[in-house]
């Protein structure tokens, strides 16, 4: 489709965001890398308490269906959500080694091994707080009043950055849009990080 | 431009409702972080009432199938 006007006009969203966390969105790169290289876990100095350990072993078992004390590589990101965090499909990717398709599906991992994994994504200086989310939403906030429509957000989320399932949407969506189907996205964020 | 020939199978209220984008690198990461922040939302809120029920059928980029009702 031919852009009617250039596609700059979003980008200011990255700059204004002196957010808590280190706003490397801010970082006016060329293009994002394709495929980072695989990241050396046995370098990644595991930092959890002994209750921490426990738990996460406790979360991590629940995903071993197969009950060899393993999960496999495409249960992990989840596995990681389930346990407060937020990783992008990517970076799982990049630290499960970039497997293929069919690596995601079969191969599995045991415990000792997810563990450098999550340290990493807990390690991680992108993490999004409160104010990243909102400045990433108010670009779509066309009247500056503190909504964005709905129907901009499901879009933005189909099309965009790692593109989410109709149905991944409906889940998300559901109940936040009033009755002008307008979404209040400070209270939408709060809704997200309250679970 | 109204959409009057047949080569315009987008439809017209889509292209109305915003430009999305596409292309821009720094669109793509903000959109990756936000996915990734309603992504981990959504596990973790579809783990808490069923609390530590048999883990859920993942796809390879995370989607969950077996959702239950919101």
């Amino acid at each position: 489709m031919a852009p009617k006007k250039d596609a700059k006009a979003p980008a200011k969203k990255a700059e204004p965001a002196p957010a808590p966390a280190p706003a490397a969105a801010a970082a006016p790169e060329p293009a994002p890398a394709p495929a980072a290289p695989a990241i050396d876990l046995s370098a990644i100095k595991v930092e959890f308490s002994a209750d921490q350990i426990e738990d996460y072993r406790e979360a991590f078992g629940l995903f071993d269906r197969v009950g060899d004390n393993k999960v496999a590589f495409n249960q992990i990101a989840d596995i990681m959500r389930a346990l407060g965090q937020n990783p992008t499909n990517k970076e799982v990717t990049k630290l499960l080694g970039n497997p293929s398709a069919d690596d995601m599906a079969s191969k599995r991992v045991e415990f000792e091994g997810f563990l450098p994994m999550l340290q990493a994504i807990i390690n991680s200086p992108n993490k999004a707080g409160f104010e990243d989310y909102v400045e990433g939403l108010r670009v779509f906030d066309k009247e500056g009043n503190g909504t964005v429509m709905g129907a901009e957000l499901r879009i933005v989320l189909s099309t965009l950055g790692e593109k989410m399932t109709e149905a991944e949407i409906d889940a998300l969506m559901t109940g936040q849009e009033d009755e002008n189907g307008c979404v209040n996205y400070e209270a939408f964020v709060k809704h997200i990080m309250s679970v | 431009m109204d959409c009057h020939n047949e080569e315009c199978s987008r439809p017209q209220e889509e292209e109305d409702i915003m430009d999305i984008p596409l292309d821009d690198p720094e669109a793509n990461r903000a959109a990756a972080k936000i996915q990734a922040g309603f992504r981990g939302h959504m596990t973790r809120k579809k783990l808490k009432p069923e609390d530590k029920t048999e883990g859920e059928e993942v796809s390879i980029t995370g989607d969950v199938f077996n959702r239950s009702v919101v």
